[in-house]
């Protein structure tokens, strides 16, 4: 081992022809599947969209269930942009997008979920804030 | 035609911001006739304003943040002199409104302008050198996270001059920093000051996470980099993660101070509350943003001149980690008291609590790698013990803090604002001193003077000490924080016993401008030959000092930790450097005044803003988007170093090194 | 190693080999050797990652953003003042031909990039015109809306929900709107200067904003249009 060497040529033969990827990035792929990628995820998401404005406008779900049906078809509708739009895979080429996209999906859900349930508990709490300035008045 | 602006807004009236305006304006009006007259502009524009080199931009956060933590110190100065003096019937010599914007000023400026850029700056210099690469992911758009970072200085800096600056804490609680209440321009410095300097910070976020993530040289995998990269990369995914919500809760009290909104208002249903939340959801992920480089800094202080490798470094990576998280879940206990019950307190103070023992992980692996290792007590060792000594009793008082029914009893008290400086000053500004001392002969190719660094150190160290525990014993004893005027006669010593430990600090501060001075003008008995002064075991000090601006003639291969430690081994065992490697070519980022352009556009467009001057403020952005697109539209991005050059300045090093070695056969006879 | 003196490290070596405390220190083998994919072993990624990944990590500091809007709407929804609540502002049609459009550019958006992984300049300009049109149109759309809602006084300033309502769907429209001024500016660079490397790596950056828009529109039409219509 030589005093701060590279030598460029050293993992050629480990690559395996793989290598990482941007998300959304897949460059060694043909159009052709690109294409495919476009119209399955069009269609899909199209779906859930349309299901998304049916359960909302119809009476044929329970009331308290229908926010919830939204918010899942939403979900739904994120997942298939993620993985036909951006090509977020599992793959061990994918990982460090999968890895960043868990870590901003926490802290979405802390802010979230957070925010919800501190301001809920304060809300009940302390006096409306109306009240409050006709006290001062 | 100039909005808001005329002519009273500049203080006549009062004393002392005009003075020392004043004063300000002529020093700097005569820095910059000195550089004009010596004809320094080209090179500093080329060399220094327009550098997208990662090393120049961290020296210029660098230096930044020390005329910050100047301002702000003399903010602290007034401060303590004005509570020293305001007891009973006397009143002191600053008015209220003006105390108030002191220590606004004062947080503000420390948190986002001194301790912010300095950790940065570090995070800059020091992380492609450790990581073994030529530069950072995104060089240009460091240079623009400076500039803008620069850019919200100013601003803060000329509202001392032009109008005055916000009332209202260095977090603007509303409803006092709405429209209604605060319908100066103050609140406004903050917040146009702020928001581009966040977008800065946020830029250096992504920069980072994507550099340590993607950029490090061969062989360097995820649990060989140096304890220093981990903290970087915790940081940074911090910063990446909480800086948004600063700019969404700042940018809701822009919109209703600007256009009537109700975010915040306590009329049609606004809810102040929520800011809090807001705000607090970023500013307690903040400090760990400050604290975290600062253990890095403390990791690689430790293990260098305790002569060992760090001890536990996967339970340090994992800590480290865990506090990153953790660090996102515990924003409440800022506001225990705003009352959401006791279900909500008690989750919080548990997270809270829990957070501590991450960081006890480091302690303890901190101690532990000083024990069966041979101390050397240099300057930047001294910062380390102190800190130990100091921020774990800074932590106890955190976890004390943590207890909701305690919190009740001291929160917005002087233990509070003792507390928060015991962990920021003990923690983070003890680790700048630390990194200061350390890496200062990496960039300038010379140590700094000891003795005096010693002095500045004991200083520091009593006088924070005098300074803060008199505020805990007030604190408990019920005084509250930001008092312009105390009737309360007893607390009388402890302020006084406070200002003389403000004066040990003073004197600490001048013995840092002594040092700085006197190892200038000793520069060559104190020069860093072989770029290795402290007997270094990563691989920045495989560097010549100061490093050259490609860093690496060739990259490093990585096949250990430590890998400059093992280099090193093999090279005293053997005596001898290795044969000298085949160079090649070297492609660098050309330098791009990008930066400086979007900083001054957003400068004029921020004070602009600030002073409802709204032709002005079109045009500065448009100017900014104009230079931006000029920027994107350049064909010219990289330059190349030819071989020969990067083989005579490798050259240099091996030489130095070769010289190095030669004595050491010299000394030791024949090799082994 | 100064001038002065030896380094410890040399002591170190006769005295000192290993610290018997070591934990840790054995390292585990990789099974895999991927370029670039994070263990380092190959060196540093290329460029397009780099430029890509660094996108992805703005992007989700962009949802972040939002996610302090949303949670702020979440909170502030009920606090209608006596004035409209969510379901006297919501006009399910037009937000369905607002969404239809948003998410038709998304698939415009990425035929485009299929084009520019072809280098098929005529194709991917002619998508990337296509995108930019159905955005117009949605921006088109939310303006009309918010237009129509401060015609029958419902404006932010009336109460805390509409302040809340108008930033995060503004919030949303804004980012559309600078989209389409960087969607115009690539265009023309494209034009100008065909499929360099910086431009392939930009145009990659907008794929990852244009989709992103989307998915956030998405979380937006279904939080506040269709469950605010409910009852």
């Amino acid at each position: 081992m030589t005093d701060l060497e590279f030598d460029p040529h050293r993992y050629e033969h480990a690559l395996d022809q793989r290598e990482d990827h941007a998300p959304g990035d897949e460059p060694e792929e043909s159009a052709g599947h690109w294409v495919r990628n476009y119209v399955i995820g069009l269609g899909f998401a199209g779906a859930l969209t349309i299901a998304s404005f049916w359960a909302a406008a119809t009476h044929l779900i329970w009331g308290p269930a229908v926010p919830v049906a939204i918010a899942v078809l939403a979900i739904a509708q994120m997942g298939v942009h993620l993985v036909f739009f951006l090509h977020i895979t599992t793959g061990p080429d994918n990982t460090n997008n999968i890895l960043a996209l868990a870590f901003g999906t926490l802290v979405v859900f802390l802010i979230l979920a957070g925010s919800i349930w501190i301001m809920n508990h304060l809300n009940g709490n302390m006096m409306p804030m109306d009240q409050m300035m006709q006290m001062q008045q | 035609m100039f909005g808001n602006l005329s002519w009273s807004a500049i203080p006549f009236d009062q004393p002392i911001p005009l003075i020392t305006s004043a004063v300000l304006i002529l020093g700097i009006l005569g820095v910059l006739g000195l550089v004009t007259a010596k004809g320094w502009w080209p090179y500093l524009w080329r060399e220094w304003i327009t550098s997208v080199d990662h090393k120049r931009i961290g020296i210029m956060y660098i230096a930044l943040g020390v005329l910050m933590l100047i301002r702000g110190f003399a903010d602290a100065i007034m401060m303590r002199t004005q509570q020293a003096l305001a007891i009973g019937a006397a009143h002191g010599y600053l008015p209220p409104e003006h105390y108030d914007q002191i220590f606004s000023a004062h947080g503000t400026i420390m948190i986002f302008f001194a301790a912010m850029p300095l950790v940065i700056g570090f995070m800059n210099f020091v992380t492609p050198l450790q990581l073994g690469v030529r530069d950072v992911a995104f060089p240009t758009l460091n240079s623009v996270s400076f500039w803008l970072t620069a850019s919200g200085a100013l601003l803060v800096n000329i509202s001392l001059f032009v109008g005055e600056f916000a009332r209202t804490g260095w977090l603007p609680y509303p409803p006092l920093s709405e429209a209604t209440y605060s319908p100066g321009v103050g609140v406004d410095y903050y917040l146009w000051a702020i928001q581009i300097s966040g977008v800065g910070t946020l830029m250096t976020g992504i920069n980072f996470v994507t550099t340590v993530l993607k950029m490090r040289c061969p062989g360097m995998s995820y649990l060989r980099m140096p304890m220093f990269a981990w903290t970087v990369l915790a940081a940074s995914l911090i910063i990446v993660a909480v800086f948004p919500i600063l700019t969404a809760c700042l940018a809701m009290l822009t919109l209703d101070r600007y256009f009537g909104f109700h975010f915040f208002t306590n009329t049609a249903g606004g809810n102040p509350m929520m800011f809090w939340n807001l705000i607090w959801a970023w500013g307690h992920p903040e400090v760990y943003i400050l604290v975290l480089p600062a253990f890095g800094i403390f990791s690689e202080v430790f293990s260098t001149f305790s002569g060992k490798p760090l001890f536990g470094y996967r339970s340090m990576v994992a800590a480290t980690l865990f506090i990153c998280i953790v660090a996102m879940m515990t924003w409440l206990h800022h506001f225990f008291t705003m009352g959401s019950g006791p279900a909500v307190n008690t989750a919080f103070g548990i997270s809270t609590s829990v957070i501590a023992v991450g960081t006890g992980v480091k302690i303890y692996n901190w101690i532990f790698t000083m024990y069966g290792g041979r101390v050397r007590l240099t300057v930047p060792m001294l910062w380390s013990l102190g800190f130990i000594f100091t921020f774990v009793i800074g932590g106890m008082t955190g976890v004390l803090l943590a207890v909701p029914p305690a919190d009740f009893l001291v929160h917005n008290s002087m233990f509070l604002v003792a507390h928060f400086h015991n962990v920021i000053v003990g923690g983070v500004v003890f680790a700048l001193f630390a990194g200061l001392e350390y890496w200062f002969p990496k960039a300038w190719g010379f140590r700094l003077h000891e003795g005096w660094g010693k002095a500045a150190f004991w200083f520091a160290f009593f006088g924070f000490w005098v300074t803060f525990a008199p505020l805990y014993i007030l604190g408990l004893g019920g005084m509250t924080r930001r008092l312009q005027h105390i009737n309360v006669e007893e607390w009388r010593p402890m302020l006084q016993l406070s200002v003389v430990g403000v004066g040990l600090i003073a004197i600490s501060a001048v013995c840092q401008v002594t040092q700085l001075v006197v190892s200038i003008l000793k520069r060559d008995q104190l020069r860093d030959v072989t770029g290795d002064p402290w007997d270094g075991r990563s691989l920045e000090w495989a560097t010549p000092s100061p490093a050259p601006f490609f860093n690496y003639a060739v990259m490093p291969d990585v096949e250990g930790e430590e890998a400059y430690w093992n280099i090193k081994q093999r090279a005293m065992e053997t005596q001898q450097m290795g044969p000298e490697p085949t160079y090649h070519p070297i492609e660098m980022p050309v330098n791009s005044s990008v930066g400086f352009f979007t900083a001054v556009f957003a400068s004029i467009g921020g004070f602009a803003l600030i002073w409802h001057i709204w032709w002005l403020a079109g045009l500065a952005l448009l100017g900014a988007f104009a230079g931006f697109v000029v920027f994107a539209w350049r064909d010219v991005h990289e330059f190349e170093v030819p071989a020969e050059v990067v083989a005579q300045v490798d050259r240099a090093r091996r030489a130095a090194r070769d010289a190095f070695l030669a004595r050491l056969r010299a000394a030791e006879g024949e090799p082994s | 190693m100064t001038d002065v003196e030896f380094p410890v490290s040399v002591e170190a070596l006769r005295r000192i080999r290993e610290d018997p405390h070591r934990l840790g220190h054995r390292g585990h083998p990789v099974r895999e050797v991927v370029a670039g994919a994070g263990h380092g072993l190959t060196g540093p990624a290329s460029k397009r990652i780099i430029v890509g990944y660094g996108f992805w990590i703005f992007l989700l500091s962009d949802f972040v953003m939002f996610a302090c809007f949303f949670a702020t709407y979440a909170v502030l929804q009920g606090q209608t003042a006596g004035g409209p609540t969510a379901r006297d502002v919501v006009d399910p049609t037009r937000v369905a031909v607002e969404t239809t459009a948003l998410l038709l550019s998304s698939f415009t958006c990425g035929l485009s990039f299929a084009a520019t992984n072809a280098r098929n300049k005529l194709w991917t300009q002619v998508f990337l015109g296509l995108t930019g049109l159905l955005g117009l149109i949605f921006v088109l759309l939310e303006l009309q809306e918010f237009i129509e809602l401060a015609q029958r006084g419902a404006t932010p300033q009336r109460s805390a929900f509409l302040t809340a309502f108008f930033s995060l769907v503004g919030c949303h429209g804004l980012h559309v709107t600078l989209g389409g001024v960087w969607l115009a500016t690539m265009m023309a660079q494209l034009q100008v200067k065909g499929f360099r490397r910086e431009i392939m790596h930009r145009l990659v950056c907008f794929n990852l904003f244009w989709h992103a828009l989307d998915i956030i529109w998405v979380a937006l039409f279904s939080v506040v249009y269709l469950m605010g219509s409910l009852t």
